[in-house]
């Protein structure tokens, strides 16, 4: 899933202080997931700024909506029919999210609520962590299903860097280090034979291509 | 001055748990202060929601209040620390939007000396007023 | 320049290399450089210049190379692949080169949060390991990463790094026999201060066969103070000193103790050269150059062959 995080609400309020009236957008894909951008998220962030706004005696007007998806033309219709009676969307959605929106409605003001931050996984209620860091050309298979891109903080593909001590990463004490995972882990399964190749430097360009990337299948398309 | 007498709404949340008879104990308060005083019982305090406190701030609350049960007798085991980690998250949220964190506040029932609703709710209000009305009641 | 490394010429010869590491300035001073060179020219086969070591700005290392060179010096250009794309890297290979730069240390680096720059984004497009072979593929087979033709092949003697302080410490060597594998001639240790492990990992070394492949130089570093003792072995990140070094420093008195940590390091010399397989040693004396002369000669490893 994608995750994110409320932005400031000084953030959120310098970029819609121009507007009266605001339609606050939530998503109930990802960001719901990760208690970000959902239907609740949304519902506080409104709150909030209602709040704010009347204890600072500032005339606004805001109404939350929440998409089940932000990134998908099919739900961000929803919005056709009231989005002209706003002043700025603040989306909680994703990045994607927000540019899809802003894609739909090119002269409709759009700013975003949260910070992207990583493809993750839910290690435990209220806990994400990074495992993925979409370079379109996964290696899991050499790694024992741990990802050296993501999970090592300098993406070494030949094993650990000189730091690693116990099991920690040398960068930050409280991540595992990814190299002792893979080879432990590699161990157990009797594969350690799949680290004695040298590993070519990987083709970013799948991961950075020319500029965005994108997937057409013509089996899918309409 | 107390709070009763500075005129502050109060609104509380509480866990039904604590006063099986709330239903009817609360009748009374509710009929002597009107719309300054606003009960709503929760099957567990773990249930609160900070869109619950957002809520009763916006429509005009001074004070909210989540009275849990004693420390260690939640039925749902858990949903009275919970009860704790919301009111942190939703204080953090008022005090970005400038509003003193004191607004919210956890009260947990003292273990072994059952009180009725009315009760606590009249011992909130003798407390002391530290904070004077919102700035959201315009 | 047809010179050859004089590093490489040393270790040919069967001899017991020295070299020592020079951090350059965190500034534009030339002089800076060419100074620490003139203290440790004679006593040293070639000098290691760090490559904005954990993450610090500091003036480049194939300036400070180039520096070296001019001063009668082997530079080594310690390379880290934190900052720079494999365009950068392998551009600058060539102008290493082509300044008479003979020795390549490949790393990839201390990470950027480390430093004075945190906010900078890590590069890490190839690793250490990809470097070594990069380098040895411009060199043996005169082209690139993707297969493009060199109009002229560098002349570079590989080095990279190892330490046999870290974890996991068995699969530690492998890493190695893939740095070997990958191309590297020429390994420096991490610093060693536990004698005993370092002989332990020099025992697989050799059970895999590394010690006939490749050179391997045992890192010294002199220590100041048992107050940077302790500092080292609880904050750098894979550095292994046992208590009892610890404790010799603390067992003299202040204003002797960086005669005590010459007196350790000429000690771990002494028996490094004992070890088989062992080629030589790195000295790292951090922002103590002078140390080095009396190092080599109290190691009895002065005057350097002429070769
Ligand atoms: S190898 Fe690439 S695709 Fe696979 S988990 Fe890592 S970043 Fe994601
Ligand atoms: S300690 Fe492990 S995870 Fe961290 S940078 Fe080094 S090899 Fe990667």
């Amino acid at each position: 899933m994608i995750t994110a995080e409320r932005k400031p609400l000084s953030e959120i309020k310098e970029m819609i202080a121009p507007y009266r009236k605001i339609l606050v957008v939530g998503c109930g894909s990802c960001v719901a997931e990760c208690a970000s951008g959902g239907e609740k998220e949304t519902g506080l962030l409104g709150s909030a700024l209602r709040m704010d706004a009347k204890s600072s005696k500032k005339e606004i007007e805001v109404k939350e909506m929440t998409l089940d998806r932000q990134c998908v033309y099919e739900f961000i219709n929803q919005l056709t029919d009231v989005i002209d009676q706003y002043d700025v969307v603040l989306s909680l959605g994703c990045g994607a999210g927000v540019q899809a929106v802003a894609g739909v409605f090119p002269k409709v003001h759009i700013v975003p609520a949260l910070n992207t931050t990583f493809i993750g996984e839910t290690k435990e209620a209220g806990l994400w962590v990074e495992s993925c860091r979409a370079c379109g050309d996964c290696k899991l298979g050499f790694f024992a299903a741990v990802c050296p891109v993501t999970r090592c903080a300098k993406g070494l593909f030949n094993g650990p860097c000189g730091g690693s001590r116990t099991d920690r990463c040398e960068v930050d004490p409280d991540v595992p280090c990814a190299w002792q995972l893979i080879v432990s882990r590699l161990e157990e399964m009797g594969r350690l034979d799949l680290l004695r190749k040298v590993h070519p430097p990987a083709d970013w360009s799948k991961q950075q291509g020319k500029g965005p990337r994108k997937i057409h299948r013509e089996d899918q398309s309409t | 001055m107390d709070q009763k007498s500075a005129g502050l709404n109060i609104t509380i949340f509480f866990c039904q748990q604590i006063d099986p008879d709330q239903d009817t104990n609360r009748r009374a308060l509710e009929k002597e202060l009107g719309k300054r005083i606003r009960f709503f019982p929760l099957p567990c305090s773990g249930r609160i929601d900070p869109l619950h406190l957002m809520g009763a701030l916006e429509s005009g609350a001074d004070k909210v209040y989540l009275v849990t049960c004693p420390e260690g007798a939640c039925r749902y085991q858990e949903g009275n620390l919970r009860a704790r980690k919301r009111i942190a998250y939703t204080q953090g949220l008022i005090e970005e939007i400038g509003l003193e964190r004191e607004r919210l506040e956890l009260i947990i029932t003292p273990a072994g000396n059952p009180v009725t609703v009315d009760e606590l709710a009249r011992g909130l209000l003798a407390r002391e007023a530290l904070i004077g009305p919102s700035p959201i009641r315009g | 320049m047809k010179t050859d490394s004089q590093l490489k010429k040393v270790l040919n010869r069967g001899e017991f290399a020295v070299t020592a590491e020079c951090g350059p300035p965190k500034g534009a001073d030339p002089e800076a450089v060419r100074n620490k060179g003139r203290i440790l020219k004679g006593y040293v086969d070639s000098v290691n210049v760090t490559d904005n070591q954990t993450g610090v700005v500091r003036l480049c290392s194939l300036a400070a190379c180039a520096l070296l060179k001019q001063e009668g010096l082997d530079p080594v250009l310690q390379m880290v692949t934190r900052d720079r794309n494999r365009i950068a890297l392998q551009s600058d290979i060539l102008g290493a080169s082509a300044l008479g730069i003979r020795n390549i240390l490949c790393l990839s680096g201390d990470h950027q949060s480390f430093g004075n720059q945190p906010h900078s984004k890590g590069v890490f497009d190839i690793d250490s390991v990809q470097l070594v072979q990069a380098v040895r593929q411009m060199r043996d087979r005169g082209h690139i990463i993707g297969g493009d033709k060199l109009t002229e092949p560098p002349r570079l003697f590989i080095g990279a790094v190892a330490n046999p302080f870290a974890d996991p410490f068995k699969y530690r060597v492998a890493r190695l026999a893939t740095k070997v594998d990958a191309g590297a001639e020429f390994i420096q240790t991490q610093c060693i201060y536990n004698l005993n492990r370092f002989k332990e990992w020099m025992g697989l070394v050799k059970e895999y066969g590394l010690d006939n492949q490749v050179y391997i130089l045992g890192g010294i570093t002199p220590l100041k103070s048992a107050r940077m003792a302790e500092y080292m072995a609880a904050q750098v990140a894979g550095m292994d000193i046992p208590v009892e070094i610890i404790n010799r420093m603390k067992s003299v008195p202040a204003k002797e103790q960086r005669q005590e940590g010459i007196r350790i390091a000429v000690e771990t010399i002494e028996a490094l050269k004992e070890i088989e397989g062992v080629h030589g040693v790195h000295i790292m004396a951090i922002e103590w150059e002078d140390a080095v002369p009396q190092i080599v000669e109290e190691g009895k490893l002065f005057p350097r062959p002429e070769v």
